[in-house]
């Protein structure tokens, strides 16, 4: 497993979890995460990176649509690397 | 298959009459908005949802006997109250209650839209699905079993192409018989894993017993559902108070098997029941081709490319907005300052009116007026270049790519265009930052936004400077605009840890694939966003400009301006601008003006030193007449020039008149060079214009942060100056 904000552009992985309490006491991240979550990055979806350059945030494809992060989360989001 | 709608209005039968209401709901970028606009065309209203600044679009209109009120939902994921849209959607459905909801599906992208429908079906209110973007899933080889999906999901479906007005007949069509006959409505909803049913009929069953008027105004199941997931707003709204224990004693099973967080779970099954249904009925092609906007993102989100190409486009837009709209604006300062004003004074001493009230008709009132109107080619031209990036998917492609700079701020890449566009106009700006979701980006973003040195401080500057800094323009203007942006930052970084203290909200934004944005869609939304600025700060500014006028102009027959009630308001302030080097009554009463617009400030002075204007022609009214529709005709083929022609052109200059070589010899004894510098900066900083005012009031519904606005900038711009003066004065510069 290795962090999502280390794959690099064209590679696929699944999502195993996402490390964020859900419980939290900052309201603000638990909103986030969850809002994240509605997007569709879950658990056990296969997403692929689209760009990750640099220092900003990261996109990824995830369904059939086009959903930028910013880094910050996509390192609390462990995948596990599909090799095609 | 196109669309005829109301057509028969005249041969509606009174007994249908009855108003059906239909609620329009899906995931963002699912083509709703264009839907809407497609059934309901210049029908649509465009208004804010109570106490918050998310636009809600209306529309009435007549469907084969029946009254149609539209209600557009806001672009939502989930029903989940996580953003001030999923709990708009929500709790519109859930107190509104409408007669039927259209779900709008993108067609491309079934599985992750399929998400909300779930939840849309558990309110018990009819669905119809319009599978939206049908075209394109086509195109991309998508087979869509549609008449699986209405088995599966119980529901009527509708494939539409809303760009193409397809499928909209059908879609009404379903959707009223839908809710004239809400007995057979029989969605197929989905069957949650036994645990968490056993619960929910344990909680259900107490619901039930103990608050059994609540059936009357929410589905119970829903109810239980929420009581689980802990729905702390929802249980408020429903003014529920249960006790945690029979919660945990309901769920106990469930926590001992998955731990605490029920609502994932749900969300869980939720989610694999929508992946499940998109496996049955989409068949997909096995190779994916890679698409256009993919190919387009390579580019435009290069971590090279990306900011080149996002300045180039902004330079575009900036430039085109005031290349096209500068020769407009003139012409309706100059329509109104020149031959307008003369008619009006003709007009009123025809019918023997006093002297006073020619005066305050074209002094004030059209003057005032006429001022604002200059402003709206520009505020038109920008907002449609913004509905085109908007809508054309570049926008989103902006905020990704400045998202990194901008953290400095405290905020992120969305917050640039807002700010961008400040530089031109502040009031569009502020306008812009419509598209921040997040309530503290917005505010903080309005907050920042008035340091941006907007197009109507140039003129102040452009006196001063010609008095005094002849030999340095072009430094000593860059370095107005330097200082704005420089304090912008500074302040951002405050007010991150004092006023928005907290973490800064994560980015988190879909970008949509690009898209022609069709002419009609971009004219009815340049007018939506136009036109509010067109009737509020009109109306505002008719009244402060008739105020000001008076302020001139009394106590009655005042010889003297000094003596006016505004000159005396001068000698008031005059000592509290002593420290910062310009404590005269002249320079604080044309600072006082100031605040209605910023190059006010130069006109007043003109007044107060009485400058020598040049007289007036006498000229008839057919001339006058004349002279606006020639004017106009200049201002056309400018327009039209200045888009064609390139560099050349410095499309945002400020012009200089007769009168601004009489007023510069007087500056330059009343100033030196330091206090010119220091009152420059002031009014750089001193305080948002009244328009920008008025539009902070009407984006955020409050007063509250153009007060903290009229504070900061208060206050920073007397440190400032102060700064500026003392240092200056210790040094020995420009004394």
């Amino acid at each position: 497993m290795s962090p999502l904000g280390l794959l690099s552009a064209g590679e696929k992985a699944e999502v195993m979890e996402i490390r964020i309490p859900k419980v939290s006491l900052n309201k603000s991240v638990k909103d986030q995460t969850c809002h994240a979550e509605d997007m569709g990055l879950r658990a056990g979806k296969v997403v692929e990176m689209l760009n990750n350059g640099g220092g900003g945030p990261i996109l990824l494809k995830i369904n059939e649509s086009r959903i930028a992060i910013s880094r910050g989360i996509a390192m609390r989001v462990m995948v596990k690397r599909i090799t095609s | 298959m196109s669309l005829e709608l109301g057509v028969k209005s005249s041969e509606l039968r009174e007994t249908k009459r009855k108003t059906i209401t239909v609620a329009v709901a899906g995931n963002p970028n699912s083509g709703k908005s264009t839907l809407i606009n497609a059934i309901a065309g210049s029908r649509l209203y465009v208004g804010n949802w109570p106490g918050v600044t998310v636009e809600k679009k209306s529309a009435m209109f007549e469907y084969e006997g029946s009254k149609i009120k539209l209600v557009d939902l806001p672009g939502t994921y989930s029903l989940s109250p996580y953003t001030q849209e999923e709990i708009i959607a929500r709790d519109y459905l859930i107190t509104e209650k409408p007669d039927v909801i259209i779900n709008v599906v993108d067609a491309t992208n079934i599985e992750r839209n399929l998400y909300l429908t779930i939840q849309m079906l558990e309110l018990g209110i009819p669905v119809v699905i319009a599978l939206n973007i049908y075209d394109e899933a086509e195109q991309k080889g998508y087979r869509i079993n549609t008449k699986a999906m209405e088995e599966m999901l119980g529901i009527t479906v509708i494939p539409t192409v809303a760009t193409k007005k397809s499928g909209l007949n059908d879609l009404l069509k379903a959707a009223t018989e839908a809710a004239a006959n809400p007995s057979r409505y029989a969605p197929k909803q989905l069957h949650y894993s036994e645990d968490i049913e056993s619960a929910a009929t344990f909680i259900q069953t107490h619901l039930n017993e103990h608050h059994s008027s609540l059936q009357k105004r929410y589905p119970m199941r829903w109810l239980a559902f929420k009581v689980m997931e802990g729905d702390s707003h929802m249980m408020k709204e429903a003014g529920l108070d249960i006790d945690i224990s029979l919660i945990e004693q309901a769920t106990k099973h469930l926590t001992r098997a998955h731990g605490d967080d029920i609502e994932s779970i749900m969300a869980d099954e939720r989610y694999a029941f929508a992946a499940g249904l998109t496996r049955e009925m989409v068949k997909r092609p096995e190779i994916r081709k890679m698409e256009l906007t993919e190919k387009i993102d390579k580019v435009v989100l290069n971590r090279f490319l990306g900011i080149p190409i996002f300045l180039a486009a902004m330079w575009l837009v900036f430039k085109l907005t005031f290349d096209l709209s500068q020769p407009f604006g003139d012409w309706i300062d100059g329509a109104t300052a020149g031959p307008l004003s003369r008619l009006a004074a003709k007009a009123i001493t025809a019918v023997n009116g006093p002297l006073w009230v020619a005066s305050l008709a074209t002094e004030g009132v059209l003057a005032g007026v006429g001022f604002v109107l200059a402003f709206v080619p520009v505020i038109f031209a920008m907002m449609f270049f913004i509905t085109f990036l908007e809508g054309s998917g570049y926008m989103a492609r902006a905020a990704f790519v400045m998202d990194r700079a901008m953290h400095s701020m405290g905020l992120h890449g969305k917050s640039f265009i807002p700010m961008l566009l400040g530089f031109g106009c502040n009031v569009p700006g502020i306008y812009a930052t419509r598209t921040l979701e997040n309530p503290r980006d917005k505010a903080l973003t309005a907050l920042l936004l008035p340091l941006m040195s907007c197009g109507a401080r140039l003129p102040v500057y452009v006196v001063f400077i010609g008095a005094f800094f002849t030999t340095h323009a072009g430094t000593v203007l860059w370095s107005m605009y330097v200082m704005g942006i420089a304090l912008a930052i500074l302040m951002g970084v405050i007010f991150k840890r004092t006023l928005f203290r907290g973490e800064s909200p994560m980015f988190i934004m879909e970008l949509p694939p690009y898209r022609m944005p069709s002419l009609r869609n971009l004219l009815i939304h340049t007018w939506e966003k136009g036109k509010h600025f067109l009737i509020k700060a009109g109306t505002y500014i008719f009244a402060v400009s008739i105020i000001v006028w008076f302020l001139l102009n009394l106590p009655w027959g005042v010889e003297s301006k000094k003596d006016s009630y505004l000159g005396k308001t001068g000698q008031v302030i005059a000592p509290v601008l002593e420290p910062i080097g310009f404590g005269n009554w002249e320079a604080a009463s044309a600072l006082v003006t100031g605040l209605i617009a910023k190059e006010i400030v130069v006109g007043t002075m003109a007044e107060i030193y009485a400058v020598e204007q040049e007289e007036q022609e006498e000229t008839t009214v057919s001339e006058d007449i004349r002279e606006i529709g020639a004017s106009f005709t200049a201002a056309v083929g400018d327009s039209i020039r200045n888009v064609f022609a390139t560099f050349g052109v410095t499309s945002i200059s400020a012009e200089e008149d007769d009168s601004v070589s009489g007023l510069r010899t007087v500056i330059q004894k009343a100033f030196t060079p330091l206090t010119a510098y220091a009152f420059m900066a002031f009014v750089l900083l001193y305080m948002p214009c009244v328009v920008v005012a008025i539009a902070m009031k009407h984006e955020f519904g409050t007063w509250k942060w153009f007060g903290v606005a009229f504070g900061y900038q208060m206050v920073l711009a007397w440190v400032v100056a102060l700064t500026i003066y003392q240092g200056g004065k210790l040094l020995g510069i420009g004394i």
